[in-house]
């Protein structure tokens, strides 16, 4: 009886974990599809105004991204590259190209609420982190993800909320290596776009700093289009940034 | 009883002779070892405070625990226009610093760049002293970069190169510019040579939209001592709850700390040497009285009082003290007047010390006269109390049984 007990829990906590697993991936892809064209707009609260950005970002997999930066005018043209987890940055108006080095990843991202670290780890979850099932509440699963002891990540935890109706994520909330929640992503407005399900509001927020925020509207949004390569080479970002 | 005294130091010509010479090299030991320790806790003070410190800054509250823009001070003229009535203060300043990143074509790194007004900066700090090639800034450098050797070094860039700086200004937009390295310095602290860059605040300003916001106020005072009274009057002329201004002592806490450690040290390993001293003077006295027991059976027998006898034996130590003392401190306030004027300078070492730029190769003393009063008044107050057991002793004999001592 003991022995059957212990097989039950055992592959009860396998197919749980499996499970979570599964959800992880759901989730990724409905990010990701193949590959994704999005238009964004980005607003930053902080010192009581706000400044508005818009972009477009290109991204193909887990390991390439391009982001171009269209307004503000002052900073049109920006372009990031995003490629095995390195990061480089074009800026028209020194006319340089500058990979960003592992030390500045925990730096905001264009003044945002976002590191650079978020902008490039995106694969991160799915191979840096062991899934859990912490709780259940209908199509609302709780999930957390702990960090692999080796892997190279910034959060010790995430606790997701996640919605498996459509299998995208409500809440976000990050601790870092002291267990302490220090950031919180929220999404909504679940948009529909052929076989995807993406949240088209997000919103970002330093828990440290109460009065700053970085909301991010998703305008437009295309799955599995051709996606020239040309745009994951370094000398992309140069040249898309006219 | 103070012509017996004197008399009896003449006769017992050893004991005295012993508890003058230990009273004199303790005093010596004393004064000049507490010397060469407060001159050289100032001058280690003095050089930390002289490199980019000031001996008190204003902050936004938060800016040091929190950090970020929304804790830059924003109308720094309202408080400059304030220090500048304030006595005692030699010299203010403004400065905006921020973390960004330089690139050059072969490597990036992050760096902490501040914007500073240069001529105020000469006098404030010992950034320029600091210099290793090129030149410092001026108020008409633009784009200059003067920058740590070490951070010159890991992004290969000598006098004459350019660097891309990207970061965020101070409305968190992003900013970016050139800059040119026109000299680099070299301080003595890698963790500061290899992350600091400086560059004219006028400059910095526009490039940062920084004009009339500073990270915070960096004051120099006309007498270091009197940080504590001159933050109060900034305290009270600022009277605003948003503001923070701090004293070199808080500002540099870990190094004040270390400070206070090696001084109890320092105060453990003498107190062990005057215990050495104390007993030892001690011993010889209760050698030189147990060798008198006779003599005092006899003295109280003829009608001295223990009182008396206690006044004998102060009188006898007290001649002695003070002869040793009036040798010793001045020889020890000259020797600690001398090396407060002219430090001692460690051959060798100097040169290891010079090749670290502007950290001091001197070792100075600090003369002091309270300090000298004090030093000797321990000595004497051990002295003093090393005659207290011999005392109990003498008078442990009645007088009849003490005349018959052998």
């Amino acid at each position: 009886m003991k022995r059957l007990f212990t097989l039950f829990l055992m592959l009860s906590i396998i197919l749980f974990a499996d499970e979570a697993q599964d959800i992880i991936k759901k989730i990724d892809n409905n990010l990701r599809g193949k590959n994704v064209y999005i238009e964004l707009t980005m607003t930053i609260t902080s010192m009581g105004h706000q400044r508005t950005m818009k972009m477009q970002n290109w991204a193909e997999g887990n390991k390439k991204s391009f982001v171009k930066t269209i307004y503000p005018p002052k900073d049109k043209g920006i372009t990031f590259l995003s490629l095995d987890n390195q990061m480089w940055q074009y800026v028209p108006k020194i006319e340089r190209t500058i990979k960003i080095p592992a030390s500045m990843m925990l730096q905001s991202w264009m003044g945002s609420d976002i590191t650079n670290d978020d902008v490039v780890r995106q694969s991160s979850l799915i191979d840096d982190y062991v899934p859990k099932i912490l709780k259940r509440d209908g199509n609302i699963v709780t999930l957390e993800l702990m960090a692999k002891e080796d892997a190279p990540v910034v959060w010790s935890r995430i606790v997701s909320e996640v919605d498996t109706s459509t299998y995208t994520s409500r809440k976000d909330l990050f601790y870092d290596e002291d267990d302490v929640a220090v950031r919180v992503f929220t999404f909504d407005k679940v948009k529909k776009v052929g076989q995807y399900f993406i949240a088209t509001y997000w919103k970002v927020q330093s828990l440290t700093k109460k009065d700053s925020y970085t909301e991010i509207f998703i305008d437009d949004v295309k799955y599995d289009i051709e996606i020239s390569d040309q745009y994951f080479r370094k000398s992309a970002l140069k040249r898309f940034s006219r | 009883m103070f012509r017996l005294a004197l008399k009896n130091i003449l006769f017992y010509k050893g004991r005295s002779v012993t508890t003058g010479i230990l009273t004199f090299v303790s005093t010596i030991l004393f004064v000049v070892s507490v010397s060469l320790h407060n001159g050289s806790h100032q001058s280690m003070l003095e050089n930390a405070i002289k490199i980019y410190t000031g001996a008190i800054e204003i902050y936004h509250k938060d800016y040091r625990d929190v950090g970020g823009n929304e804790y830059l001070i924003q109308d720094v003229k309202r408080i400059t226009d304030k220090l500048a009535t304030i006595e005692g203060i030699e010299v203010f300043s403004t400065r905006y610093e921020t973390y960004g990143l330089l690139s050059t074509s072969e490597q990036s790194a992050a760096s902490m760049i501040a914007g500073i007004q240069p001529q105020k900066e000469k006098r404030l700090s010992s950034i320029r002293q600091a210099l290793r090639e090129g030149v410092f800034l001026d108020e008409n450098s633009g784009n200059c970069l003067y920058m740590g050797s070490e951070l010159a070094k890991k992004l290969k860039l000598s006098v004459g190169g350019e660097v891309a700086f990207v970061g965020g200004a101070s409305d968190n937009s992003f900013a970016a510019d050139i800059f040119k390295v026109c000299g680099t310095f070299k301080t003595g602290s890698y963790e500061f040579d290899s992350s600091a860059s400086f560059i004219n605040r006028s400059y910095f300003d526009a490039l940062m939209y920084a004009d009339n916001k500073a990270s915070y106020v960096t004051i120099k005072l006309k007498d270091l001592d009197a940080a504590d009274e001159i933050n109060e009057k900034i305290i009270k002329a600022l009277d605003d709850d948003e503001l923070e201004s701090l004293t070199w002592k808080t500002l540099m806490k870990t190094m004040v700390e270390a400070l206070e450690v090696d001084t109890i040290f320092n105060i453990i390993s003498l107190a062990l040497f005057f215990i050495v001293i104390f007993f030892v003077i001690m011993i010889y006295g209760f050698i030189n009285v147990s060798s008198r027991i006779k003599e005092f059976g006899v003295l109280r027998c003829i009608g001295l009082s223990k009182r008396n006898v206690f006044e004998l034996l102060f009188y006898e130590i007290f001649i002695i003290s003070t002869l040793a003392i009036a040798f010793a401190a001045p020889i020890a306030g000259y020797i600690s007047y001398y090396y407060t004027i002219n430090p001692i300078v460690i051959e060798g070492i100097a040169e290891l010390y010079k090749d670290y730029g502007i950290v001091s190769d001197e070792i100075p003393f600090a003369f002091d006269v309270g300090t000298i009063l004090w030093n000797v008044s321990v000595i004497y107050v051990l002295n003093f109390l090393s005659v207290i057991y011999p005392y109990f002793y003498i008078n442990s004999f009645r007088p009849i049984q003490a005349t018959r001592h052998v």
